[in-house]
Order: C-alpha cells, then sequence, then structure tokens
C-alpha cells in the first residue's frame, strides 16, 4: 500500500534528478543558445524561394522566365521582366526577379509548378532588417544560389533534381544522334539512289 | 503628554470620518486606522502587550472580517453611497450627549499620571492573573466562541444544502454505485 | 586617529562582524563628542541599515537564483545574458521596473492605490527586525518579540485588501478576495504551532527561544524544537503554512498568471509592482527566519565541536537551505484550489496543530526524555494517519454523471 504523502516525496525526486543531472548529462539539457548556436531545421522546412544556376550565375541560371510561378503565387509577390534582345526576341532570361519578403506567404506553390526546376524553397530564416521596404525586396542577385547549394540544403531533393535532369538531357542526346544517324542514312540513301540513276542515264 | 496630544485629535478624526463618510469600504478603512492609532496609544502608554493584541485582534481579524464581508456581500454601485437622513441628526444627538458627559466627569475625577510612571506588567503576571482570577471570563469567553463557531458551520451547511444548485459530479459514490454505468455514455 | 577601548577588542572578530556599521558609528559619534540620545540613534539607524542592506541584495539575488534553480529543475538555463551568468540579471530587472510607465486605472482610487505597496513592504521590513540573527545581533530585541512579529504580520491582509479594492476592476478584487481568506486560514495554525513553542521556551523573546534550544541530547543530537515529537509535527505545519503565508506555489492562487492574471497586483505596473514583489520576498524572509528561529535552532550550531564557526553564518545557512527547499516545491507542485485549499487548512491543518499544543504540554511534564517521546508520538500519529485516511477516501475521484450527454 503506497504511503499517502509518497506521491509527493517522488515528485520532489523528479524534480531533484532534473536540478543535478541537467549540469552534466547533455541529453536532459535540450536548449539551444542561440545566438552562438543554431537549432538543426528539419529537411522539409521551408521559408523563402530562391533561384538555381548551374556553375555561372548569369548564363547558368536556370530560369527562363517564363512567369508561370509570378502568375500561380498566391499573394502575387513575384514581379518578372523578360529580356528581349534588339529585335524584341526573347533571350529567355529574366532581366528583373523580384520577390517582396513582406508578402510572401512561404507557401511554396512556386517551386511546386515551374516546369524548369529554377524555383526551390530556401531555409534561411534570419532575415530580419531594419530597412522596411528596399530591404524586405529580394532582386536577382539576392535570390540566385549555385546548385551546389541546393544540394547542400536538401541533398534528397536536389540529387532526384539532377538525376532527372540528366535522364532528360541524356534522352535528348540520344533523340538527338538517333535523329543525326536516321538524317545521314537518308542523306546516304540518297545519294546511293542519285548514283545508281546517274549511272544508268 | 505630547503623544497623547498629537494622537487624540487623529483618532478622533478618524472615528469621525468612519461614521461620516459616503461610502462604506472607505469608513472600513477609517475605523481600521483609528483602531490601529489607538494601538499605537497603548504601545506609547507603556502597555506593550495590549497595544499589540489591539494591533493583531483588532486590526488584523476585526477590520478584515469587516472588509471581507462588504468584500462577499458586495452592495451594488448604485448602493454605495450611503443615503443620509437629516432627521437622524436629533436623536444621534441625543444618544451621544449622555456618554460624552459621563466620560468627561469620570476623567476630571481621575488624577492624571505623569509619563514615566507606568507600572511594568510581566508577561507572567498577566497569564497568571488572567488564568486565575479571571477564569471564569476566560472560559465563558471560550465557550462563546465555540458556539460561534458551530453556529457559523451550522448555518455555512444548511445555506449550502438548501439554497446552491448541487452539480452531481461532485458527489462521492459508494461502493455499489461505481463502475455500474460507463462515465460517457 | 580613533583611539579603541579594551572592551573593543573584538569588534573586528567574525562573530561581530554584522554589529561592526552599528558599533563603528557609535565609536565616531562618542569621540566627537555627540550627546548621548544621538548617539543611540546614529546606532539604531546604522543598524536598521544593515539589515536592510543586507536583505535588499538577498532579495535581489534570491530573484535571481531562484529562476536559475527554476530552470535548472525544469531542465533549461536560467538567464544567462545580463553579465557572467546572469548575475546582472536583478540589475537589469530594476531598470526596467524603474523606467515603466506608472499607469493607474480610470475607476481606481488614486490614493489607496499608492498606499497599499507602502503598506504591505511596511509589515515585513518591521518583521525583519525581530529575528536573531547571530549571538549579539538582533536588531529589535523586544520582550515580546513573537507577539510584534504576528501583529505586524496581520496588517499585510489589510493591505492586500487595500491593494485589491483600490485597483477598482474584477481580477482585483477576486484575488484580493482569495488572497484574505488564504492568509487568514492559514494564519491560524501558524500561530498554534507557535503557541507550542512559546509554551515550552515560556517565553515571547525570540533570542531567548533560540538560546532555549542550546545544548545537545546523547552528545551529537542538538536541543533543537524540530527534533521533539511535537516540534517534528508544529515545524512540519509551520513550513506549510508559511508557503501560504508568502502566497507561494503550491499555494499561489491569489498570483497565478494562469488563473486570475496577477490577482491583487494586476493593475500595478513599475514600481510598485517592484515594491509589491520586494515585499512578498522580504516576507518570505521574515517568515523562514521565524520559522529557523522557533524550530531549527536559530544561530545555533548542529553539531558540539562547530561553535568557532560564527553564529550568523549558520543562521543564513539554515535560511539558504530552508529557501532552497521553497523553491524545490515550487518547482515540483501543480498550484492547489481555492476549495482544496480552505477545506486542508480548515479540516486538517488546525486540528493537527491544535493537537501539538497538549503534546507539547505532555512532552514537558513527562520529563522531556524517552518516556515523554514514548507517549506523545501515538497522540499525534494515529489522528494523522486517521486524517490522511479520511482525505485519501474522500479525494478519491467519483464516476461522473453527465446530465445532458447521455
Amino acid at each position: 500500500m503506497k504511503l499517502p504523502g509518497m506521491g509527493l516525496l517522488e515528485g520532489l525526486a523528479v524534480t531533484g534528478r532534473n536540478m543535478i543531472g541537467s549540469f552534466y548529462k547533455k541529453e536532459r539539457m535540450t536548449t539551444v543558445q542561440y545566438p552562438e548556436e543554431r537549432a538543426p531545421i528539419s529537411p522539409n522546412f521551408r521559408n523563402f524561394p530562391f533561384l538555381v544556376y548551374d556553375g555561372d550565375p548569369k548564363t547558368g541560371l536556370r530560369c527562363t522566365a517564363c512567369a508561370i510561378c509570378e502568375k500561380e503565387c498566391p499573394p502575387q509577390c513575384i514581379y518578372i521582366v523578360l529580356e528581349r534582345d534588339e529585335n524584341g526576341k526573347s533571350l529567355k532570361r529574366p532581366k528583373v526577379f523580384d520577390i517582396d519578403l513582406s508578402v510572401c506567404m512561404n507557401c511554396g506553390i512556386c517551386a511546386e509548378v515551374c516546369p524548369f526546376d529554377s524555383i526551390y524553397m530556401d531555409g534561411e530564416y534570419e532575415l530580419s532588417t531594419d530597412d522596411r521596404f528596399g530591404g524586405l525586396l529580394f532582386g536577382l542577385d539576392r535570390l540566385s544560389k549555385s546548385a551546389e547549394y541546393h544540394m547542400k540544403l536538401r541533398p534528397e531533393q536536389a540529387s532526384a533534381v539532377m538525376a532527372r535532369r540528366k535522364a532528360d538531357e541524356e534522352k535528348k542526346a540520344a533523340a538527338a544522334a538517333a535523329k543525326l544517324a536516321k538524317a545521314r542514312a537518308d542523306a546516304e540513301a540518297k545519294k546511293a539512289a542519285g548514283q545508281e540513276k546517274g549511272g544508268e542515264a | 503628554m505630547i503623544p497623547l496630544l498629537i494622537l487624540s485629535p487623529l483618532i478622533l478624526l478618524a472615528a469621525l470620518g468612519a461614521v461620516w463618510m459616503a461610502r462604506p469600504v472607505h469608513a472600513a478603512l477609517l475605523l481600521a486606522l483609528s483602531l490601529a492609532l489607538n494601538a499605537v496609544l497603548y504601545l506609547v502608554m507603556g502597555a506593550d502587550f495590549i497595544g499589540l493584541v489591539q494591533f493583531m485582534v483588532y486590526v488584523g481579524a476585526v477590520a478584515v472580517l469587516i472588509v471581507f464581508s462588504l468584500l462577499i456581500t458586495r452592495p451594488g454601485d448604485e448602493a454605495e453611497e450611503l443615503r443620509r437622513r437629516p432627521g437622524a441628526l436629533l436623536p444621534g444627538v441625543a444618544c451621544t450627549l449622555p456618554v460624552l458627559a459621563m466620560v468627561l466627569f469620570t476623567v476630571s475625577k481621575t488624577a492624571i499620571l505623569e509619563t514615566g510612571n507606568a507600572p511594568s506588567i510581566s508577561m507572567e503576571s498577566l497569564g497568571k492573573t488572567l488564568f486565575t482570577s479571571h477564569a471564569p471570563a476566560v472560559l465563558a469567553l471560550a465557550v462563546l466562541l465555540t458556539a460561534v463557531m458551530i453556529g457559523a458551520a451550522l448555518l455555512a451547511r444548511g445555506a449550502h444544502a438548501s439554497g446552491l444548485p448541487r452539480s452531481a459530479s461532485c458527489e462521492t459514490k459508494t461502493a455499489d454505485e461505481t463502475g455500474s454505468e460507463p462515465p460517457i455514455s | 586617529m580613533l583611539p579603541l577601548a579594551a572592551s573593543d577588542a573584538s569588534l573586528f572578530s567574525p562573530e561581530f562582524l554584522p554589529r561592526l556599521p552599528q558599533r563603528l558609528v557609535e565609536m565616531i559619534l562618542t569621540n566627537l563628542g555627540a550627546a548621548e540620545s544621538l548617539v543611540s540613534i546614529a546606532g539604531f539607524l546604522a543598524a536598521a541599515g544593515t539589515v536592510l542592506a543586507v536583505f535588499l541584495s538577498a532579495f535581489a539575488l534570491l530573484s535571481l537564483i531562484e529562476r536559475k534553480i527554476l530552470a535548472r529543475a525544469q531542465n533549461r538555463i536560467g538567464p544567462n545574458r545580463a553579465g557572467w551568468f546572469g548575475i546582472l540579471q536583478p540589475v537589469a530587472d530594476g531598470i526596467k521596473m524603474l523606467t515603466k510607465e506608472d499607469i493607474v486605472p480610470a475607476k481606481a482610487e488614486r490614493l489607496l492605490h499608492l498606499l497599499a505597496p507602502i503598506l504591505i513592504v511596511l509589515p515585513s521590513i518591521l518583521a525583519l527586525g525581530v529575528i536573531p540573527y547571530g549571538r549579539e545581533w538582533t536588531p529589535l530585541p523586544l520582550e515580546l518579540g513573537l507577539l510584534f512579529f504576528f501583529a505586524v504580520g496581520s496588517m499585510t491582509e489589510l493591505a492586500i485588501f487595500i491593494a485589491g479594492w483600490a485597483s477598482g476592476s474584477k481580477f482585483p478584487m477576486l484575488g484580493a478576495m482569495r488572497a484574505i481568506s488564504q492568509m487568514v486560514s492559514y494564519e491560524l495554525p501558524l500561530m498554534i504551532c507557535a503557541l507550542g513553542v512559546i509554551m515550552v521556551s515560556g517565553t515571547l523573546s525570540l533570542p531567548r527561544i533560540v538560546e532555549c534550544q542550546g545544548g545537545f541530547h546523547l552528545g551529537f543530537i542538538p536541543a533543537w524544537n524540530l527534533f521533539t515529537p511535537w516540534g517534528l509535527v508544529a515545524g512540519l505545519l509551520f513550513y506549510i503554512c508559511s508557503i501560504a503565508e508568502a502566497n507561494r506555489c503550491p499555494f499561489d492562487l491569489p498570483e497565478g498568471e494562469s488563473e486570475i492574471v496577477a490577482g491583487h497586483m494586476t493593475e500595478y505596473s513599475g514600481f510598485k509592482y517592484a515594491l509589491f514583489f520586494m515585499g512578498e520576498y522580504l516576507g518570505l524572509f521574515a517568515i523562514s527566519g521565524l520559522g529557523i528561529t522557533l524550530f531549527l535552532g536559530g544561530w545555533q550550531a548542529p553539531l558540539p565541536g562547530l561553535d568557532f564557526v560564527p553564529s550568523w553564518i549558520w543562521f543564513f545557512g539554515k535560511l539558504a537551505l530552508v529557501i532552497f527547499s521553497f523553491l524545490w516545491i515550487r518547482a515540483t507542485y501543480p498550484r492547489v484550489r481555492i476549495d482544496q485549499l480552505m477545506r486542508f487548512a480548515w479540516l486538517c491543518m488546525i486540528p493537527m496543530s491544535l493537537l501539538t499544543l497538549p503534546a507539547a504540554a505532555i512532552w514537558h511534564f513527562t520529563g522531556r526524555g524517552a518516556l515523554s517521546w514514548v507517549v506523545t508520538v501515538p497522540l499525534l500519529a494515529v489522528p494523522w494517519i486517521i486524517t490522511a485516511m479520511i482525505f485519501n477516501r474522500r479525494l478519491s475521484p467519483a464516476t461522473r454523471h453527465y446530465h445532458f450527454a447521455e
């Protein structure tokens, strides 16, 4: 039979163990001393979009300014201007790509709908600034980050994307090689047929 | 003499305020103040025990009782202002003047002791006197207090049993009823 | 150059360290030729100043240590940003309290609103004056010291009422009502337990109560009041009542944040709130000091050979232990409800504390030896067990009956 009052002493023992154990047992003290330490972020954490480039920030940018993300964004926080050359032909590159941090609600819809694997959600959350207007408008220079950064941030997603892109490229190269071989075969056949005809006449 | 001259007007003012104040809480607090000043008077006169007990009993218990009853039986805000009836002045004066006359008569017949000659009474002799020659009074007081406590407990129990709605979930079940039906159907 | 008298050779010894400011002031003034009354008044002011300085810095330190210990009990680090290990946190708190805007509600009574914090701090500071801190060091060695302590303590309840009523809004009124009912209910067992000590020691003077607890039984057990059968029960009850009197967890319903915002302190901000805070902590020091004086032997050393340690170090060591236990209890137990609180006070504590009185008398008249233990322990233990059994049965959860859900 449990003596009345034993529960009180057991409670005291629990907090007593905490008091002493929190000094030397690492698994008890779960406090992360910000800003000296940072808590690790989970793989699915998303905060703000960023644009991916392969190799060079200017020429390797995957974005083609198709503006699908601009149309799909629910709070309409993306502003894209397509770069055209002197003749008005589109260069498939954005001249201006602005996302407003004060409007963006971090939903990730722009990353879901992008057909060119160029916009993904970043994990950076220390974005405070004291400039309410200019400091919260992120342009192309601040949004572009390398594919290696994407790989470091979300290894699973980035490796899946890279594998898919490589497979697509190989398929395209194979199709192009096949077409080239077929065209060469056709040209050979035509040359052989023309030779025969010329030989007969 | 000087402490008496300083304290007496203050006590009188506080007591007058306790009677004249419009709002009950102000009156209660001024009453507590006059009782506390009385305790200071006793202390100045050298009656340590009586002064401290006056403080503990009157300010710490009686005044708290008064304010507690004010808190519990909260009169509505419109009833806060006590209505003064002009016709009540005459009976009040008629009762006060004879008492005042008696007090002044008694005071004028008593010799004034200069301060510093107060007889020092030890706690032991006080206790012995209280419990030997005044024992019947102490016992009567004990009986009275016991009766008061029993009466208060009975009154509170009566109010609980008849007036307040009892929620069934507060009852403790006897052994044969527990477990017969699930708590939530 | 101040000439030192022969009796002042011990002026700088560790035992007399707390008296140093007072003695120095008196010595300086006497050597300057001041009048007798001026010397005594100045000496008294120096003594009061010492007590205030010690306990105000202890209050500041306690507010930090409490947060650190509560944090460790909850597996987290306490404040550690303001200075090395958070040692400047009380300074930061003080600056915050002093620079806050003083808001008084429109419906509040301004004079009473201002008066209440002062009336709450006053009893705590007065009560700190009668406690014997060392062999030679009681700021106010009154003949009726214990009565003085309880008399000024009873002023606190009226002050809480003034605080609650003068704020003019619902939460303070409710909080004040609960606080007053709690304090009044728990003051009774407090005084009855102290009554047992008064009976056995035969005096109301606190320094003499401590002196009565000198000496050792069987060579090594100190003759403190806690180590007697009635003293054990009375000490435990006094301990629980002092937690309730100081409005601390698990009895902090009057000021629990999740229950009633801050109770009677809701409408106070800035320095007035700091005064409430200070009054509560100084009251905690005062009542723990009284408990130590009555039951734990005050400044007496626990073992025979340790008399060389100054007596005030023993007192403050015991005070530190008692306050640590208060903090530990605060970290562990949930808050009790108001009806549980009142039921506990009136149905369990008052009968048990009333039983300690005949137990103390019997213990005294049967010679205070082994026979006393044999006779007194059943007198106390049997009702305690019966009360515990009654409470256990009454508090066991019953089958709930839902009227409308069936």
